[in-house]
């Protein structure tokens, strides 16, 4: 048992014009980093084309024919001040959405504890019928609704740590409470959605955090509010849209998380994953501008995930334990 | 020190400041910055009654991050006009108050400077520099010896 690494060249051909911060150079800073020994366990697949039935399960057919139809022969096409589409946007926005659909079928069907998809365009501002906000096809909803459609799974949860909110991936499930969606995000920046009574069906949990937040914030909301949520919930495959923009030398917020964090993060949803679902945990990148502590946060997080079956025996022997506490405490009593 | 106390906001003062209105651009803003040592420039209608102020710290401001775009855009927001990131009712002083005072206000309100309005209509402009000034003016003489040698 393993982890995959799902990604494609094609993701390295969006091209968003000079000197734009969601540009190629982060997904060759986070390759380079997984191509070094300690990654060498890593199982690399190259990311299929999403089928167009896959993208509709999210986008109506018009949206996705339309944006299809908008890519330039030549230069770009600016869908808004920060969205931009190159000759090769469609290539790659259907592989990073593919990417996503071919990770859950290959963890639900055993071929791997979990999976990480280095993918670009990010997906999680990306809305049914709008694309915006550097993303294009809506990820982890293609991947999430995918798990149902194709698996026939009943409960997919969604953790995003991106430091903004995911409003792409709430407006697809807010109606539907066969999703969970779990949000951190800094608060009163872009893109101004994920109060936290925005609760949809009671399957949305948006965590805003103030500017300056940090580990102990981050600590004290999975505390609190995710990992309650999540249990509560039951989820038979838990996706991470994995943004590391919160990370304290980002340039675009001011979330102040370390790539210890992000193992911790992880860690976390693991030993959920483990007592929930059998570890099985999807994610895949969204944000996160500074390359260096992009490609850092990664390693950290991707470490985490190569690690799993360790993480889910401490939970097997802290849960045995606890059993054991439990039953002398019943005897003695 | 004691001539300090004597001194008024209008002995001090930059008399006539140049002023912009609502409807300047921030990009006029930007170039009134960068062509003078202004902290803060005061925003007057037709008639020259202060309406506002635009210091340093609003022109970034409009920079910082808000709901409206993942990244700001330098060129859209230029367009902008003064109104829209000015301080509205801003502090101003009156020419008759006593610079000590301006120089306690100042301190305790940690701005560079202030609008000078006397009669609803601005009439001057008084820094932080404006003051140093004034004290080594107003202390000068004390190093003149004060009994002349026969
Ligand atoms: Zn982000």
């Amino acid at each position: 048992m393993t982890t995959l690494l799902y990604t494609h060249p094609a993701c390295l051909d969006h091209d968003t014009g000079f000197g734009h911060p969601e540009c190629s150079a982060r997904l060759t800073a986070i390759l380079n980093m997984l191509r070094t020994s300690p990654f060498a366990a890593l199982e690399w697949r190259d990311a299929p084309k999403a089928e167009i039935a896959q993208l509709t399960r999210i986008h109506p057919l018009a949206h996705v024919e339309q944006l299809l139809a908008r890519i330039p022969r030549h230069g770009h096409y600016a869908i808004d001040g920060d969205t931009i589409l190159s000759p090769q946007s469609g290539e790659a926005a259907l592989r990073a959405a593919g990417a996503v659909c071919a990770a859950v079928d290959a963890v639900l069907k055993g071929e791997a504890n979990n999976a990480f998809c280095a993918i670009r365009p990010p997906g999680h501002h990306a809305e049914p019928r709008q694309a915006m906000g550097f993303c294009l096809f809506g990820n982890v909803a293609i991947g999430a609704a995918h798990a149902r459609a194709a698996h026939g799974l009943e409960r997919v949860a969604i953790i995003d740590f991106d430091v903004h909110h995911g409003n792409g991936t709430q407006a697809a499930f807010e109606q539907d409470a066969g999703y969970l969606y779990i949000s951190t995000h800094q608060a009163y920046i872009y893109p101004g959605t994920g109060r936290r009574d925005e609760r949809g069906v009671g399957n949305i949990v948006n965590l805003p955090l103030l500017a300056n937040s940090g580990s102990a914030d981050l600590r004290h909301v999975w505390q609190q509010d995710i990992e309650p949520a999540l249990r509560e919930f039951q989820p038979q495959l838990i996706l991470i849209s994995a943004g590391f923009d919160a990370h304290y030398l980002d340039p675009l917020a001011e979330l102040n998380f370390n790539e210890d964090d992000y193992r911790w993060l992880t860690e976390q949803i693991l030993a959920v994953a483990a007592d929930e679902c059998e570890g099985r945990v999807v994610s895949l990148l969204e944000g996160g501008y500074n390359l260096p502590a992009l490609a850092a946060s990664v390693a950290a997080h991707v470490k985490a995930l190569m690690e799993a079956p360790r993480i889910v025996q401490r939970s097997l022997v802290k849960r045995i334990l606890e059993r054991q506490k439990a039953k002398r405490n019943a005897a003695s009593s | 020190m004691y001539e300090f106390l004597q001194y008024q906001v209008c002995d001090a003062m930059t008399a006539d400041p140049i002023a912009i209105s609502p409807a300047s651009k921030l990009r006029e803003v930007e170039e009134l910055f960068e062509n003078h040592d202004f902290n803060g420039v005061p925003v007057v209608d037709a008639q020259r009654r202060l309406l506002g102020v635009v210091t340093k710290f609003d022109l970034l401001k409009a920079f910082s991050f808000d709901a409206h775009a993942l990244v700001p855009h330098y060129d859209e927001i230029m367009e902008q006009p003064a109104e829209a990131v000015m301080s509205r009712d801003p502090v101003s002083v009156a020419p008759q108050l006593p610079l000590s005072r301006l120089l306690q206000k100042m301190v305790e309100m940690r701005v560079k400077s202030l609008p000078v309005v006397e009669n609803g209509r601005l009439v001057g402009i008084v820094a932080r520099e404006d003051l140093l000034k004034a004290l080594r003016r107003a202390t000068i003489r004390h190093e003149l010896p004060v009994h002349e040698e026969p």
